[in-house]
């Protein structure tokens, strides 16, 4: 096995979080925050780590149903975040516009601004079930890098 | 030429180099780990922050267009090296004696804010408003913790020059250690007692961890300097903030408690590095987990109004007595 | 701060508290929220639950001999609004929490149901036979009543069997056991 493997078989290991708030309620949010806040879920137990910069991001956790307002800034964001990314969409708003869906307001869903990798409807989702998208994105993230799933 | 090989191998193998990397990442991953447990979570595997360092050379480099190229490269090139040279100065009692044994303890005064001082540079450089807002944070975080630092050396200093009858300072760590291995450790000494829990107090601020993160604030300034700051050249600054890790705790070890156990060597380092552990529990872990953020104002004042007022009553009692 | 310290070490101490989740099992309350699934022997086609969600995840389409209903997991806010107001409890919710998919299944994560209609036992005429169930609990205070058989008629042929069933009543009272006037 080459070095560049073992870097590549090691890096998915440690996948960082970062967030963006596309106009969300915040429910998604908490949950978001509950998933690394709280014992039960324990989300640094897989190697993740919110960070505050998008710089530094591998999984990108976009909740809320990207307004007008804001959705210059989320593809600025994304477009600043290192590749090889994933981006998850957390919750109905930003998969199909959710509760949302008509206003004259939204611009998403998000799938028509950037592409998306992985969803986890819910409204709020579980945090179990965030977790869950955050270990299938690992995988996407492996398939990306070229390497097979174990 | 024999000794340009072992000052090689001093640097690059034991105990800076390699020894310290791999100690200073194995000491990262059990502060994770212990400050988890204390949350009543699992934590990250013990070889969490190797794996971090590995993640992040295979991410791409981005350089932002309005930041200055060459400093933004370099900055974290120079914490990384300041702190390794600084390791291999660490003497390791009953171990190793040190590499220069005429005023180490000054050159590691100079070195120790090289790390600091590459994340101003890198944070300046990048152009980033949060990045300008974490340099000046930095530096006053930086001004705030050197005061003490260097008035716990100066006592520590004082003491062995005075006991050694050279009457001044004497700045050298091996007769530092040999001294307190001889006439007891300083650290169990009344007078030094003061600056020993001063010592204690720099420890979380130079290592940058809650209370006294205000600079790298990732909830408040978006990690600060190291906003712009990802892939290969963040690994360079997390090996650096590794390294000084190791560096500022080995050193709390060696001017307070270098005992020895017994006259072998591996033994010793082992004594040693357990050592290391506890301060890192007291100082960092116990103090991450339960602890918030100082304002910026609050840590300054706290620095110059408790380890400085202690430091100095250290060092006035060694002048007197 | 002492109390704190006290509370930390006996956490060490104490071990932690985290669900083995994405490697082992971990609890689902009974009530949570999963996805909508609905009966297709129990649906009707009102419409009603269309109506009232909230999210727009319910579609209906009516063709001549079928309707299709379809619910896009994806877009639904598990608010259960359809589960209450649905008039036949054809609506129920799942308690599996397992949403996270692939963007390739986004489209795929649908409750669909074409249910045909069936032609009335007395005219002939095509519409919906409730079910069995259902028809039992609805016509469960008059014995009189067959809900096999009333399930299988169109609303004119229940009001015309309805009507002849009061007649006979008002002219044979003795042969009712139950009092249709009251």
């Amino acid at each position: 096995m080459s070095l560049d493997n073992l870097l590549k078989k090691a890096s998915v290991r440690s996948p960082w979080l970062f967030r963006i708030n596309a106009g969300s309620c915040n429910g998604c949010d908490v949950e978001l925050a509950t998933t690394a806040l709280i014992p039960r879920y324990d989300v640094e137990r897989l190697g993740c780590h919110y960070t505050g910069s998008p710089r530094q991001a591998d999984i990108v956790l976009v909740t809320g149903p990207v307004t007008v307002q804001m959705r210059d800034y989320v593809v600025r964001v994304w477009n600043e975040i290192p590749e090889p990314k994933v981006t998850v969409a957390v919750g109905i708003c930003p998969i199909s516009g959710g509760v949302f869906r008509d206003s004259y307001s939204i611009a998403g869903p998000l799938s028509k601004l950037v592409p998306v990798d992985v969803n986890v409807p819910g409204c709020p989702p579980r945090p179990q079930a965030i977790m869950e998208a955050v270990v299938l994105a690992r995988s996407i993230w492996m398939k990306k890098l070229g390497l097979e799933e174990k | 030429m024999s000794d340009v090989l072992w000052a090689l191998f001093h640097v690059c193998i034991f105990p800076g180099g390699l020894f310290a990397l791999a100690f200073a990442l194995y000491l990262k991953g059990l502060d994770r780990i212990l400050v988890a447990r204390m949350q009543r979570r699992v934590g990250p595997p013990v070889i969490q922050p190797l794996l971090d360092i590995a993640k992040l050379l295979t991410k791409e480099t981005l350089i932002p267009k309005t930041a200055c190229k060459s400093v933004f490269l370099y900055a974290p090139v120079i914490g990384m090296t300041g702190m390794a040279a600084c390791a291999a100065f660490m003497p390791i009692p009953g171990v190793f004696d040190g590499m220069y044994n005429m005023g180490d303890l000054l050159v590691l005064f100079y070195l120790l804010p090289i790390p600091a001082l590459a994340m101003m540079l890198g944070g300046s450089s990048s152009s980033s408003p949060f990045g300008a807002i974490g340099f000046s944070r930095e530096m006053l975080i930086m001004l705030s913790y050197e005061v003490p630092l260097l008035m716990i050396l100066l006592t520590v200093a004082m003491i062995t020059g005075k006991a050694t009858g050279l009457g001044t300072a004497d700045f050298s760590l091996l007769n530092i250690v040999q001294y307190q291995l001889n006439h007891g450790q300083f650290g169990l000494n009344p007078i030094m007692i003061p600056a020993f829990v001063a010592y204690l107090m720099f420890l979380p601020g130079t290592i940058g961890v809650p209370p006294f993160d205000v600079a790298e604030a990732e909830t408040e300034i978006l990690e600060g300097p190291l906003l712009e700051y990802g892939g290969p050249l963040l690994a360079l600054f997390q090996i650096g903030s590794a390294l000084k890790t190791f560096v500022v705790l080995s050193l709390g070890v060696v001017l307070f408690f270098p005992g020895t156990i017994c006259d072998i060597w591996i033994f010793n380092l082992v004594w040693f590095m357990v050592k290391v552990l506890i301060f890192m529990f007291i100082a960092i872990s116990l103090l991450r987990s339960a602890t918030g953020r100082f304002r910026i104002d609050q840590a300054m004042v706290f620095y110059f109004k408790i380890p400085a007022v202690l430091a100095l009553i250290s060092l006035v009692l060694v002048m007197v007595v | 701060m002492a109390g704190f310290l006290n509370v930390l070490l006996r956490n060490i101490i104490s071990g932690p508290s985290t669900d083995p989740f994405p490697f082992g099992e971990t609890f689902s309350p009974k009530s949570i929220r999963g996805r909508i699934l609905i009966d297709p022997e129990r649906c009707l086609g009102c419409g009603m639950c269309r109506h009232v969600c909230v999210a727009g995840a319910i579609n209906i389409t009516k063709t001549e001999n079928d309707w299709t209903i379809t619910i896009w997991q994806d877009s639904c806010c598990l608010c259960r609004s359809c589960v209450t107001y649905c008039p036949m409890h054809a609506m129920s919710i799942d308690p599996d929490w397992h949403s996270a998919h692939a963007e390739e299944d986004k489209f795929k994560r649908i409750e669909q149901h074409t249910i045909e209609y069936q032609p009335c036992a007395g005219c002939g005429k095509s519409m919906r036979v409730i079910s069995l169930e259902r028809a039992k609990e609805l016509y469960a205070k008059d014995e009189n009543i067959n809900p096999e058989e009333i399930r299988h008629l169109c609303r004119s042929c229940r009001q015309l069997r309805d009507a002849e069933r009061k007649t006979n009543s008002l002219a044979h009272p003795e042969r009712t056991t139950t009092k249709v006037l009251s």
